[in-house]
Order: structure tokens, then C-alpha cells, then sequence
């Protein structure tokens, strides 16, 4: 007895020194959200990461969040050179970094400096790449590095001396100047009409070099500066944006709290936000209705179509109230508070709301000639690869399997998501045109068993779907897709799941015959997408390679007039999605959010979603009276 | 005993050698990139560039430079500023594997001893039922729930919990970390499969034990059926639970995946399987010589409580130190 007693003893007085450590109070908006990654500007590229960067940092231009066009950020003007080709920032005079510091225009070149080095390997290094000199000066560091290491040198002084020649080399040749601390000079390779779209991307947000040089370290062996983690933990990041780090403990959260530092700070709405990393889809929705987070940014569990269903059961009864409300001028929000609430008896709800996103569900087709192992590959040909597209039923995918009912998409820019950018029309779901199709390029059932021989009589190989586990909507897809296609076509289809790292590895290596596929769009031009199908592109699964395409690109990148421009954009993208077809786009990306809209204030309705964190706050308590 | 426990410590920096090298040639085949992002390939300028920068372009210098880190060889010649330094964290590298599981491993560790000690109280307590009373409806109850308590997943387990305690009854708190009371719900959950195997264990053992000779001798001396068994048949059903007991304990310290996902506690066992599906090589490492270094601690500590419960057997050498 009295062991036990004393192992309880020690196992509870561990239980107190582990969980207690700061037991604050609870912020003014918690929400969950995958595990943030980095906090390091330059090197980030997941979705939540650089949500937060936007609150952390702020870069010359920042995104209006609910038009999503570029406004002044620590830039507070610019100017274009009339060949579009040199832009000319002027820093504002009030910029501080949160040591209270002002914000340089030295400070961006460096911290381009830093994005363009392959020293700190960034994912999106590609992103300068327009500025003159940027990719000889990427080329040349990696060469240099490269030759220094077959040379087998390792000591210390050799790596000095390439240092100080890639400083000099940024130096003399990368179109970045900083005639004087608050301006910053940007010479472009060709005019990029959304560069002040870019400038507003976090990894080309300022970051405090004072700070970051005492985790730099050149590293002998391979000549590469590199810097230590730690840098950017509380109490040693400075930073300059609308909010500042408080609080960030691996995997268990983050608080965020309003800068006072910051230029507009008595602008923001925003006193505190908490983080909190829940991975459990389950979980989160069941810490959002213990009212443990007011808000999932992510909504995946596995009923997430009822509760869209519950969500818009209540809408559709309330549809000419919240009609009235929005008339009156009311925001969204505002609109679905005020309405009655929702009978949870009934299967109602008012706090799940489908968003669409600037992004695209597809699958890919190959499009190499052959297929490992030397396998002739019949998605080589145009024609079978529109007669896919064509037999597709995206309708009934929406509505039927994935029923969330998403925005239907027969192009990859999802459409009126650019202004000024008009989107073909793509192909509509047409199963004779299918037929047809598939019959001029020799594929045709002649001995009436139900499956399209080739000329030789031999039929047409099982189709090889290759999917990701680990996401039941992605699984259901290629069910429906499969199904359609044996019995529209006549072919035979086998899914082949694999995870995530494995499939990607039989992407590279082109080893399948239609794979699923989807993107986000980075920034506001369809550039964005397009880009995709380039020729060479790193994220061109599909190998797609076609001359008239590239040409149109190369065009586009250096027409002068946006109209013009966005005309041949249009004109590329019409080349894929009605006569190419490397891509079947199914349909847009939606996510869905779950907050009580009566509580939580300032979130966006943009399909971007970049959300503005702060903005992010709690309703007064009583905002109006509900319209009984 | 001086000898036994100097030559475990002495082996213990070897076999910790040998499970890391087998960990790193496991992760290294498995395909993919540590750097690579969800979805988006980088160029492969900047691939090359990544996996330079971690060592990863060779196995054997990466090796040959984690051994010099960790063992803290590279410090004593003056190549690294700390020794014992596990290194960066591939997919999160503002933290260095040493902060990550500074951070995680003291609350693997306390929900996992608090799950431990609960499962020898409540395994103990339905083992003695079953066992001193074997064929009886207690015995039958006990022994169905224990089968129960080893056949449901924790994910049941622990949605269910979650649902009921947290969503439903509102009695604790739900998901994340910062009180005791986060911490009731995971230890309960994650002491249920430890109980029903001690049970099982137990019962069995003393349902043996109390048909040797040795038992009937003293319970026809005059001896009460619970006298006998504390007496005489406890100790010896006692031995194969101590056995169990010091791998269990190593496990439920370093964390269980499941339990640690469904509450969304910040512990180990989520690091580790998230480490090995990101192909985060210096992660898994880390947290496989934790896990290696407390497996032959704790299997030493069993070691020399089996001396202790049972003098018979010899700790010094022969088939007592192979546990």
C-alpha cells in the first residue's frame, strides 16, 4: 500500500510539473490548424505557414483580403517604368521592426539575397526569377558551389573567399538596389504585370538580418552558408507585421498577439490568437463543439458532407431573410447571425460554411509516348484523352460522391477568379463526342464483348489509376472516375492506391496512365496554373510538352499590354482543356470552416483564403436582435 | 549484480549503435524527400541544394557525421559547438531534434508511467479475482473484459472517451495539453490493453501456481486459500507480469501514436510515426535512441527486481541474465 501510494505521489506531482507551465488566459479567437512547419519567411511554402507569415511579416505590398488586390504594405507607393520593366518601391517612414528598428529597403535586398541563394534552398527561389540577373546569379552560386566541392576543398578560407565573391557578384549583377534606405529598385527580365501581387507573398517578406546573422554559420565542408534553427522562436524573431509571436511550442500551439509596433496598429481588430495543432479530424470538431477552439480551418472528418448538408438545410429555409439581410448591406456573417437559429433537432446547423478555394481538383493524364518499360502508352494520343475527359459526369461527381457540391470546372484557372481574364470554355460532358473520339484514334469494340479493340484486335490496356491514399474523397473519386469511364468506353480500369511519398515517386518516374492530380494557385495571374504545362516544368507530372503552348507562353511573358496578354493566356489555356487535354479538371476546390458566425469576426470570403489574422475577433456580444 | 549491471551499461552504447544503424538504412530506403513539400516539387537545382545541405547526397558521410555529433566525438575535437547534438529536424527546421523531444518526451513519459501504474492496480486487482476463484462468473466477467480491453483499438477507445467525457458529459477538457486534467483521459485509455494483459497474465500464473505441491502442502497445513496464494503463489505468478512490465513501461514512455492523435497530445509516439511518414531522418533517430536507450534500462531494472522477488535465480550470469 504504501508503495502504491508513493508512485501516485511521484506520477501526480509529475502530471503538475508537465502540464502546468503557463496556464494564461484563453486568447480571443482559438483556432486549430495543421502543424505550422517554419516560421522562416524564405523557406516556406505550406498553406498554414504562410498564414501566419502574413500576421508575422509584412512585405512592400500586402493582399486587400477580401478583394484580394495588392495594396500598400511597407511600401507605401510605386512606380512603374513605362516598359513595365523596372518598378521603383518607396518605403514608408514609419516601418518598424518589433526591436523598433526602422524597415530598410536594405533589408528586402537582402533578405531577396537570401531567397535567391541555393545556400537556403528555398521552394520558392523561382518566384524572383523575373528579376534581371536573379536565375544567372542562382546558376552560377550552384556552380560555384559544386566546382569548390569537386576540387575537394574544405577549408575555411576558400568558402570566405566564395562568400565574399557571391555577395559582390548579387551585388553587381541582380536588378535589386537600395539607392537609399527607403527605396528599393527592382529591374524585371521581362514586365510582370502582378509583381506587386508577388512583393505581397511572405516569402519575399523582409526578415531582420541583425538577428538572423547570429545564426549563420559558413559551413567549411560545403562552402554553403547555413543558419541554425532558433532564430525564429519567441523572445528571439523580430519581425515587422500586424502581429507579433508570443508563444510557439512544437506541435502544441501558438499565440499571436497584436504588435504595437506596427504602423496601423490602432487599426487592428485583433488582440490574441491561439494556434492549436490538431490532427485528429474527429478531434477538431469535437474541440470546436466543446468550445475548446471557435474555429477549424480545415474541415476533413469524414461526415464533413452532412454537416454541409445540416448547413445548408438551414440556409435554404431561411433563404429570403438572408436574401433581405444581404440587401441591407449586411456582410455574410453578419447576414447568418441575425437569422434564426437553426433547429440542431432537425439536423440544422448555421456554423459550417463551404468556401470555394483558388485551386483545382483534377486528374493527369500521361503523356509520354511510353510507359516504363517500354509499354506503348495510348494517352499519348490527344484523342483518347479528350474521350476520357468527355465521358466524365462531373455533375454527379459533386453531387453524388464527393457531395459537397463544388463548383464544377472544365478549365484549370478556376473561373472569374482573375479579373480581367476570360476562360475558355472547356469540354462539357458529351458521351458520344466520347465515343467518337475514341473511335478516330483506332479504338473501337469489333468482336462486341463490351471492351474497344485497336486495329491488331488487341484491347485497349486496363487503365492504371493511380491515387494517394489516406483521403476517402480522393479513393470515392477514382471509384466514380473508373466506373464512368468502363462503362461510357468500353475500357477496364484498375485503381492503384499507394501513399503519398510512393505515389509521388511513380508520378516522376511516369509510371501510370491517369493519376490524380490538383493545384493552388500561388498569386493572381493564370500564370499561375498555366505554368504547369510548360515544357520541363518541375511540377509537370503529366510530361506534357507542346510548342505551340510554350510559344504562347513565352509571348505572353513579354506583351506589354494586360489585355493583349491576358487574350493569349486565354488562348494557351483554351489549347489544354479543349483540344490537348494533358489535364481533366473536375471540379474547384472547396473548404469548408466551421465558426458560429454570431462569434467570430473578420475572416474572408475570398476564394484566395488568405485570412487575415488580424482581423480575426470575437462579435460583440449582442450585435442585433435575431429577426423572429 | 555490480558485474551484471556494469556489463548491460557497458553493451547498452553498442546496441543502441546497432538499432540506429538499422533505423537510418530503414529510413534511407524508404523512397521520397525529406524537403520536399506536399504537392510542389522544387527545382532540381534546389533539391540538390537541400539534400546537401543535410548530408543527404551520401549515406556513409551522413553517418559518419551524426556518430560525430551525437557521441559527442565531434565536440571533444572541437568540430561542433554542443555535444550529444541530435541535430536539426528535417521537416521543421526551426527545431532541433534535442528541443523536440525535451519538449514531447517528459509528457510521453507521464502519461505513459501514469498509464502503467494504473494498469498494475486495476490488472492486479482482476488478475487476483480470476485467479483465486478460477471458473467462477467473477473469473468469466473479468477475463471477457480483459480480452475486450486487449482487442479494442485505442482509437475506439479514445474517440468514444472523447465523445462521451469531453463533448457529451463535459466532465474534462478536450484535445491539446496544459493540465492534469488533459492528461486523465490519454492515461486511462492508454492503460486499458496493459491492464487486460497484466490480468490475463496474472491469472493464469496463479491459476498454476495454486496447483503445485508446494500450494496444496500449505493450504492442507491449515492455510486459507487467500492466505496461501499472498503467501507462497503470488511471488512466483508475480514473475512473467515483471517481465512484461519492463517492455510495457519502455513502450507507453515513448508514447503512443494513437492515443497521442485522437487527444492531440504533443507527445513521442505522434512525433515519431509523423517523422517516419515524412521521412524525417534525424527526427526518427532521435527518437529511436530515446526509446532504445529506455528499453535496455528499463529490461536491466527488470533484471534485477527478478533477483530480488525470486533468489533463486542467478543475476550474475547464466539464464537469469537473459531475462
Amino acid at each position: 500500500m504504501r508503495w502504491i501510494a508513493l508512485a501516485a505521489l511521484l506520477i501526480g506531482g509529475a502530471l503538475t510539473v508537465v502540464t502546468c507551465e503557463r496556464s494564461g488566459s484563453r486568447a480571443e479567437i482559438v483556432f486549430s490548424s495543421a502543424d505550422v512547419f517554419t516560421m522562416d519567411p524564405q523557406r516556406m511554402s505550406y498553406m498554414q505557414d504562410l498564414r501566419v507569415a502574413r500576421a508575422m511579416f509584412e512585405g512592400l505590398c500586402t493582399i486587400d483580403p477580401d478583394t484580394n488586390e495588392p495594396r500598400p504594405g511597407v511600401a507605401e507607393s510605386w512606380e512603374v517604368s513605362p516598359d513595365g520593366r523596372t518598378w521603383t518601391f518607396h518605403l514608408r517612414a514609419d516601418a518598424r521592426w518589433t526591436s523598433g528598428e526602422a524597415v530598410t529597403s536594405d533589408d528586402f535586398r537582402r533578405s531577396w539575397r537570401r531567397l535567391l541563394l541555393p545556400d537556403t534552398a528555398a521552394d520558392y527561389t523561382a518566384l524572383l526569377f523575373g528579376i534581371k540577373g536573379a536565375e544567372e546569379f542562382f546558376a552560377w552560386r550552384s556552380g560555384a558551389l559544386a566546382s569548390r566541392a569537386a576540387e575537394g576543398k574544405s577549408d575555411r578560407a576558400s568558402a570566405e573567399e566564395l562568400w565574399r565573391e557571391t555577395l559582390q557578384r548579387f551585388d553587381e549583377s541582380v536588378g535589386v538596389r537600395s539607392p537609399d534606405a527607403r527605396t528599393l529598385v527592382v529591374e524585371l527580365n521581362a514586365p510582370i504585370p502582378y509583381w506587386a501581387d508577388l512583393c505581397a507573398f511572405p516569402t519575399l517578406a523582409p526578415v531582420h538580418q541583425p538577428t538572423l546573422e547570429r545564426f549563420q554559420r559558413l559551413d567549411p565542408a560545403t562552402g554553403m552558408m547555413t543558419c541554425e534553427p532558433g532564430w525564429t522562436k519567441p523572445g528571439t524573431i523580430v519581425t515587422n507585421g500586424p502581429l507579433r509571436l508570443v508563444e510557439w511550442q512544437y506541435k502544441r500551439g501558438m499565440l499571436l498577439e497584436r504588435n504595437e509596433q506596427y504602423h496601423d496598429a490602432d487599426a487592428l481588430e485583433c488582440t490574441t490568437v491561439a494556434i492549436v495543432p490538431i490532427e485528429d479530424a474527429n478531434t477538431a470538431v469535437l474541440a470546436y463543439e466543446s468550445g475548446a477552439i471557435d474555429w477549424v480551418t480545415d474541415l476533413t472528418a469524414d461526415f464533413r458532407a452532412d454537416l454541409a448538408d445540416a448547413a445548408r438545410r438551414w440556409r435554404e429555409r431561411h433563404r429570403s431573410e438572408y436574401d433581405a439581410l444581404i440587401a441591407r448591406g449586411l456582410s455574410v456573417d453578419e447576414a447568418l447571425a441575425a437569422l434564426p437559429a437553426p433547429d440542431r433537432a432537425k439536423g440544422e446547423r448555421n456554423d459550417v460554411h463551404a468556401l470555394s478555394a483558388f485551386g483545382t481538383d483534377f486528374w493527369s493524364f500521361n503523356c509520354r509516348p511510353t510507359l516504363p518499360g517500354g509499354k506503348a502508352n495510348p494517352f499519348a494520343d490527344k484523342r483518347v484523352r479528350r474521350a476520357f475527359a468527355l465521358a466524365v459526369d462531373k455533375e454527379t461527381l459533386t453531387n453524388r460522391v464527393t457531395r459537397l457540391g463544388e463548383p464544377i470546372a472544365t478549365t484549370l484557372v478556376p473561373r472569374g477568379s482573375i479579373p480581367g481574364y476570360d476562360s475558355p470554355t472547356g469540354l462539357a460532358h458529351d458521351l458520344d463526342r466520347a465515343r467518337r473520339e475514341l473511335a478516330d484514334a483506332g479504338w473501337i469494340d469489333r468482336d462486341r464483348d463490351g471492351i474497344v479493340e485497336n486495329a491488331a484486335g488487341e484491347p485497349f490496356p486496363v487503365v492504371d489509376m493511380l491515387y494517394m491514399t489516406g483521403n476517402p474523397r480522393v479513393k470515392n473519386i477514382a471509384i466514380a472516375l473508373a466506373a464512368m469511364w468502363r462503362e461510357a468506353l468500353g475500357v477496364q480500369c484498375e485503381l492503384r492506391g499507394k501513399d503519398g511519398k510512393f505515389a509521388k515517386e511513380d508520378l516522376r518516374q511516369g509510371n501510370f496512365m491517369v493519376a490524380r492530380g490538383g493545384w493552388y494557385g500561388d498569386y493572381t495571374d493564370p500564370t499561375t496554373f498555366l505554368d504547369l504545362s510548360k515544357t520541363g516544368n518541375g511540377n509537370n507530372d503529366r510530361a506534357f510538352s507542346n510548342a505551340a503552348f510554350d510559344a504562347l507562353l513565352d509571348r505572353a511573358a513579354t506583351e506589354l499590354d494586360p489585355a493583349v496578354r491576358m487574350r493569349i493566356l486565354s488562348d494557351a489555356e483554351r489549347l489544354l482543356v479543349e483540344d490537348e487535354m494533358p489535364i481533366l479538371p473536375l471540379c474547384q476546390y472547396v473548404t469548408l470552416y466551421m465558426y458560429d458566425p454570431a462569434l467570430v469576426r473578420g475572416l474572408s470570403r475570398h476564394p484566395r483564403l488568405s485570412q487575415p489574422l488580424w482581423r480575426l475577433h470575437r462579435a460583440n456580444p449582442a450585435p442585433m436582435e435575431p429577426a423572429k | 549484480m555490480t558485474t551484471l549491471i556494469m556489463r548491460r551499461l557497458l553493451q547498452l552504447p553498442l546496441v543502441v549503435a546497432g538499432v540506429l544503424v538499422v533505423t537510418f538504412a530503414l529510413m534511407w530506403i524508404i523512397p521520397g524527400n525529406p524537403m520536399e513539400q506536399e504537392g510542389r516539387q522544387p527545382p532540381p537545382e534546389i533539391q540538390r541544394a537541400m539534400a546537401k545541405q543535410y548530408q543527404l547526397d551520401s549515406p556513409v558521410a551522413f553517418l559518419g557525421g551524426y556518430a560525430a555529433r551525437v557521441s559527442g566525438v565531434g565536440w571533444v575535437m572541437g568540430w561542433h559547438d554542443r555535444p550529444f547534438d541530435l541535430g536539426p529536424s528535417m521537416r521543421h527546421p526551426d527545431w532541433t531534434v534535442n528541443e523536440i523531444i525535451a519538449a514531447g518526451f517528459p509528457i510521453s513519459a507521464t502519461i505513459g508511467l501514469g498509464a502503467i501504474f494504473f494498469a498494475i492496480i486495476i490488472g492486479t486487482l482482476a488478475g487476483l479475482v480470476g485467479g483465486l476463484r478460477p471458473g467462477t462468473w467473477a473469473d468469466g466477467a473479468t477475463q471477457a473484459i480483459a480480452l475486450l480491453g486487449i482487442s479494442l483499438p485505442s482509437f475506439v477507445v479514445g474517440s468514444l472517451a472523447l465523445v462521451l467525457f469531453c463533448a457529451y458529459w463535459r466532465l474534462l477538457p478536450i484535445a491539446g495539453w496544459g493540465s492534469p486534467a488533459h492528461a486523465i483521459l490519454p492515461m486511462c485509455v492508454l492503460s486499458l490493453p496493459f491492464a487486460a494483459y497484466i490480468s490475463r497474465l496474472l491469472r493464469f500464473g496463479l491459476v498454476e501456481q495454486m496447483t503445485t505441491d508446494h500450494l496444496r502442502t500449505a493450504r492442507a497445513k491449515g492455510l486459507s486459500r487467500a492466505q496461501a496464494a499472498r503467501r507462497h503463489a503470488l511471488k512466483n505468478a508475480l514473475l512473467p507480469v515483471l517481465s512484461y512490465i519492463g517492455p510495457a513501461t519502455a513502450a507507453a514512455m515513448t508514447g503512443s501514436f494513437v492515443v497521442e492523435k485522437v487527444f492531440a497530445v504533443p507527445g513521442l509516439g505522434r512525433h515519431f510515426v509523423e517523422g517516419v511518414l515524412g521521412k524525417d531522418i534525424t527526427l526518427v533517430m532521435g527518437i529511436v535512441l530515446v526509446y532504445a536507450t529506455l528499453l535496455v534500462l528499463l529490461n536491466l531494472l527488470v533484471d534485477v527486481l527478478y533477483a530480488w522477488v525470486d533468489p533463486r535465480i542467478e543475476v550474475a550470469g547464466g539464464a537469469g541474465a537473459q531475462r
